[in-house]
């Protein structure tokens, strides 16, 4: 069943002059945002007119119609040293610069209100957190615009210092994580960079169409080392292990709604990239058929295994966070490896799965870090041991919190259940079954380390120095419940987001899914949420009703009235069980953690300085003419022979 | 003075008589008229720009040679003006004049300003001259010049790097003589046209390529090539800043020129482009991996300027205009960037930890800093990254297992390089760890002018980088013309009994 055109009516079209397409009114909407938040940063207002900029962006994307019309080409385009250099959206693009703006859009509400005051009182300044929000906005917009391998270059290159900037601008330990960030990203840049010269010198041009033409005849070494080189530099941003190290302190540390954009889209950039080179131009069956010699995996099983594993260990490292932030953005790592490989299984539903799963999580880990700024705007900590019992006084932020964990770990009714039930469901029906235990596994840390979230801020008991707090402000529970709906509509009715994402499928020629209203209907598995969540709250009323038939006995308990080992404990001593949460399963598996990717990156780093302490010592204590001397007797030795 | 007003060819030897002959005048003068020889130095070097941008406008669409003292070559002393020629003879006096010295380094000025005129001199003529033995002399005045300019500061670590400075200098210069030399054995001419014509007989074999190898090495010690570099990075740390952002600026850019036009014309063969790949190529790591350690803002931006010269010869060995147009952009781009840098560090020199915290005094130094960062490293759309990708897909469109090489190495020394610079932003932009600190003086007024003027240009190349570029290619097109060269210094008959 198709749907209607949901969930937008038709828009009039703008009258443009010139050749000027709704695509430049929108880089110029991004561009104009950037340039009133330089200009009027400072001002009080400058939140709700942040929000107002990307609300016109967003009516601008629409107006592009580029989700389920023709793909637009910009007006805006260079040459460049004889490179051609331009800018075309198409579904694929509209989904991920729809993302963008919506994170921006919510994070630019979350910081122009309360939570401006706080951070104005730390000492920043609110223009340089709006002018680094709106330059990733832009940046992100004309990345996922690219026309040419060129302009992907330099729109990685601007998304990857607009980030730096976001994350850098608190300063202290933020701007020393972004300084891990930049290096990881840059190393990754050139990487790209190298690859896409190397691309350049077998097809002789930038452009898309050239290459996708020459997969064909690019032998499988070749095609290897892009592989190698693309993946390696596009999986920094996403977080592909082992080049993980930087991004959840570097998430976690950037001020709040920064936060929560940067963990909603930011690494998903990486994920653009790699559909664009690896999905849409080379092409899954090409990967397919990179076998690797004598073993049984190809260069496709490769990639899922790196993407199954960067779901398992991140997620476990999140497990033994103490803070809050960061442990939802070691999360971020790991939901990231549910998208990769849902594209890499390549089915309807697989990819489906995968790219459902960005917007799913965008909205989720938007929502879960916005709770816990606001948890940590009331109380000025994160740390999960020094929370607890918040439910009484922060009870609006609990259901955000609540309806955003079960969306992350993948339970019905939310909208992460939908996409990953379709990333396991192609698992199994494309036979890889040990890829679909290794996800599970992974769900399962989810699961547990959000329990662990929940708990320690907002069950047990409450805190003394905690009794005088207050439910966040309005400014900031708006998006919070904003984002909140969504989820959970998104849960119950994926049908529109499975109409954006069907579309994506069809402008990246793979296969199309078919969907309804209420989830997927074909061979590979069906599933229909309305009718699930409808069973799932005719469950809850049949309970209620059998409880209320049975006389509705229940009493209220005050939150310190409790015990422990039959032993009844006094309200001066609280009694909130959060440090070494899971001292059983860490007794279990707590061997496991070796600390081997910190290894391998102190590894590198103390190789770059071994080089670079015996450079040193060539350069400052030989004695120098003798090099001169050397050198040209070695330079005449080369000469003679 | 009619010269102000109407502009001939002539007036080409100007920039190199004119500051030589006040260079020689400040003693005598400064004994009548003190305030009057002060300020001898900046007038003549203004008139040199002045008439250096006046030839650019008259005849910077064609190259010409000029034969001096009525003597037609390949006899008399040649100079050939072509637009790369100009625009770094019209570098020298601008360059110098933007870091004159103003007082503070030295109890002597007319010694300094008269050291100063004969670097200027001699720098122009390096970037003028059609002749090899014209090239080695000028190249020792500039030696000699700066010798005398970085022990201004006298202090002992000053002169112990001056020595070493000196020993290297004076050994490549050897070496470079036994090249010219055997040049001369071989053709019997040190004319650079003549040597073009010869050069695909006489030059294109190992008995060639041994004098090109000396004459590398031995202009390569101020062109900071590596292994011949390794005074740098002591001596910039000890002369004076200014001194040392027009030796890292400028000077090593005139012997990269000179060798540049020695390739092109005389050694144009394989075995020549992949020594000068391959130096190039380990300067850049070299450099790049021990800025990596530094510790002190001079030895940092002397590493870095070790490294980017690495990157301008691995440009100009690809050959061809694509090369050339490469090594300019980086050339250029370099020779902004550095010099700016310096000029912020005329003040900011010293340990990097000073450096803490420093954008809250001068924030818009600070800003200049990250923006030549990340020009530096290649970010686009900034000019860097258009010179860097010129750079890289000539290296890719080469294709050879050296080339390739050469781009996995200078691919890994740029992210080494990101490393370093963004270590020092993200240091300036940091809280100072206690606020007892003392704020560190902000950069001079002139300095800082310096600063903001490159910045500014540099914004206006990223915009207009379509006829930047285009600008560039044509400068890189005569450049590479080896042709146009023989023919224009020997116009007559001369061409058809050379060639043969």
């Amino acid at each position: 069943m198709q749907l209607p055109a949901l969930p937008l009516p038709a828009l009039p079209a703008l009258p443009l002059p010139g050749a000027l397409t709704p695509l430049d009114l929108l880089f110029a909407a991004a561009a104009a945002t950037l340039l009133l938040a330089l200009l009027l940063g400072r001002w009080r207002m400058a939140g709700p007119l942040m929000v107002m900029g990307y609300g016109v962006q967003f009516w601008l994307l629409l107006e592009t119609g580029t989700l389920r019309g023709e793909p637009m080409t910009a007006a805006m385009r260079f040459e460049i040293l004889g490179h051609a250099l331009g800018w075309r959206y198409d579904a694929l693009s509209w989904f991920f610069a729809m993302i963008t703006i919506g994170a921006g859009f919510v994070s630019a509400w979350y910081a122009g209100g309360g939570w401006q005051g706080l951070y104005r009182s730390q000492g920043h300044g609110p223009r340089l957190f709006h002018v680094a929000l709106a330059a990733n906005v832009l940046s992100m917009l004309l990345l996922v615009g690219s026309g040419d391998f060129l302009s992907l270059f330099i729109g990685w290159e601007l998304v990857s210092w607009a980030s730096f900037l976001l994350m850098a601008v608190a300063g202290g330990i933020a701007a020393q994580a972004a300084l891990r960030y930049v290096t990881y990203a840059f190393a990754g840049a050139m990487a790209v960079l190298g690859a896409l010269v190397l691309i350049y010198g077998v097809t002789g041009s930038f452009s898309y169409a050239d290459f996708a033409a020459a997969v064909p005849t690019i032998t499988n070494g070749q095609l290897w080392v892009l592989v190698a080189l693309l993946v390696g530099g596009f999986g920094v941003k996403l977080g592909l292990i082992p080049l993980h190290l930087w991004q959840a302190p570097a998430y976690a540390e950037t001020p709040g709604p920064g936060s929560a954009f940067l963990g909603a889209i930011s690494a998903r950039m990486g994920l653009y990239a790699i559909v664009v080179v690896f999905v849409a131009l080379v092409g899954i069956g090409r990967l397919v058929q990179m076998e690797i010699p004598y073993t049984f995996i190809s260069a496709r099983e490769l990639l899922c295994w790196i993407a199954a594993l960067t779901i398992i260990f991140p997620t476990y490292t999140a497990l033994q966070q103490h803070d809050a932030r960061y442990l939802l953005a070691w999360h971020g790592i790991g939901q990231g490896g549910y998208m990769l490989l849902g594209l890499l299984v390549g089915t309807a539903n697989g990819s489906a799965g995968g790219l459902l799963h960005v917007f799913n999580y965008a909205i989720t880990q938007a929502a879960l870090l916005m709770a816990v700024f606001a948890v940590m705007y009331r109380t000025g900590t994160a740390d999960l041991n020094k929370l607890g019992g918040l439910f009484t006084r922060m009870p609006i932020t609990f259901v955000v919190l609540l309806i955003g964990i079960i969306s992350l770990a993948g339970l019905p009714p939310m909208a992460g259940f939908v996409s990953k039930w379709l990333v396991y469901r192609s698992l199994i029906a494309a036979e890889m079954p040990f890829l679909f235990v290794a996800s599970v596994i992974g769900t399962l840390g989810t699961i547990l380390s959000v329990y662990k979230l929940i708990h320690n801020i907002f069950l047990g008991q409450l805190r003394l120095e905690h009794e005088q707090v207050r439910e966040a402000p309005v400014s900031l529970l708006a998006p919070m419940l904003g984002l909140s709906t969504v989820i959970f509509l998104a849960g119950v009715f994926p049908g529109p987001a499975l109409s954006w994402v069907a579309e994506v499928q069809r402008a990246l020629g793979l296969e199309v899914i078919s969907y309804t209203l209420g989830g997927v209907e074909s061979p590979q598995g069906s599933i229909d949420m309305v009718w699930l969540v409808g069973v799932l709250f005719a469950g809850f009323g049949v309970g209620a009703l059998v409880f209320y038939g049975f006389g509705g006995k229940s009493k209220r308990v005050h939150q310190l009235d409790n015990y422990a080992g039959g032993h009844f404990l006094t309200a001066d001593v609280r009694y909130h069980y959060s440090d070494n949460f899971y001292a059983g399963l860490m007794h279990l598996i707590g061997g496991l953690y070796k600390g081997g990717f910190r290894w391998l990156e102190g590894t590198v780093t103390s190789t770059v300085d071994m080089l670079s302490f015996s450079t040193v010592g060539v350069y400052r204590y030989v004695q120098p003419t003798l090099f001169l001397l050397a050198a040209a007797a070695v330079m005449l030795a080369w000469v003679v022979l | 003075m009619t010269g102000l007003f109407s502009i001939s060819q002539g007036h080409s030897v100007l920039p190199v008589v004119l500051p030589l002959l006040a260079a020689f005048l400040m003693q005598p003068l400064g004994r009548v008229a003190r305030p009057l020889a002060l300020l001898l130095g900046p007038a003549t070097l203004a008139l040199s720009a002045y008439l250096l941008i006046r030839l650019w406008l008259a005849y910077g669409d064609a190259p010409y040679a000029l034969a001096i003292g009525g003597f037609a070559p390949p006899l008399g002393i040649t100079f050939y003006v072509d637009r790369l020629a100009l625009l770094f003879a019209t570098a020298v006096p601008v360059l110098t004049l933007l870091f004159w010295s103003r007082g503070e380094d030295d109890a002597d000025p007319l010694r300094r300003d008269a050291v100063m005129l004969l670097l200027a001199a001699a720098a122009t003529g390096l970037a003028l001259s059609g002749d090899l033995f014209n090239i080695y002399v000028f190249y020792e005045l500039v030696a000699v010049a700066s010798f005398g300019l970085v022990t201004l500061r006298a202090t002992g670590a000053a002169y112990i790097a001056t020595v070493r400075y000196l020993l290297l200098s004076a050994l490549g210069s050897v070496l470079a003589l036994v090249g010219i030399a055997i040049v001369y054995l071989q053709t019997g001419t040190l004319s650079l046209a003549q040597l073009a014509m010869l050069a695909p007989d006489a030059l294109q074999n190992p008995l060639g390529l041994a004098p090109f190898a000396l004459l590398l090495i031995g202009f390569g010690v101020k062109a900071e090539l590596f292994p011949v570099n390794t005074w740098v990075p002591e001596v910039y740390a000890t002369a004076p800043t200014r001194i040392s952002a027009l030796l890292a600026g400028l000077v090593s850019k005139l012997a990269v020129i000179v060798v540049v036009r020695l390739l092109v014309l005389a050694f144009d063969g394989t075995g020549a482009t992949q020594l000068m790949l391959a130096l190039g190529a380990l300067g850049f790591v070299t450099g790049e991996l021990a800025a990596w350690r530094a510790r002190d803002l001079n030895r940092m931006l002397a590493y870095s300027s070790i490294g980017q010269l690495g990157l301008v010869f691995v440009g100009f060995s690809l050959g061809g205009t694509a090369g050339m147009l490469a090594g300019l952009a980086l050339v250029l781009h370099h020779l902004i960037i550095k010099s700016a840098l310096f000029a912020l560090a005329t003040r900011w020199r010293g340990a990097l930890a000073r450096l803490t915290g420093a954008a809250r005094s001068a924030p818009v130094s600070a800003g200049l800093v990250v923006l030549f960062a990340l020009s530096l490293i290649g970010v686009p759309p900034l000019p860097g990254f258009w010179a860097k990708l010129l750079l890289v897909l000539g290296l890719v469109e080469l294709s050879t297992p050296l080339a390739l090489g050469a781009l996995a190495l200078v691919l890994l020394g740029s992210a080494v390089e990101a490393n370093y610079l963004f270590r020092l932003v993200v240091r300036l932009y940091a809280r100072p760890d206690d606020a007892s600190t003392p704020a560190l003086p902000k950069p001079k007024l002139l300095d800082f002018g310096v600063a903001s003027a490159a910045g500014v240009l540099l914004l206006a190349a990223t915009v207009s980088v379509v006829p930047v570029s285009g600008w560039l290619r044509g400068v890189a097109d005569q450049a590479a013309d080896r042709a146009a060269y023989i023919d224009t210094v020997f116009p007559t008959t001369l061409v058809q009994s050379g060639a043969r």
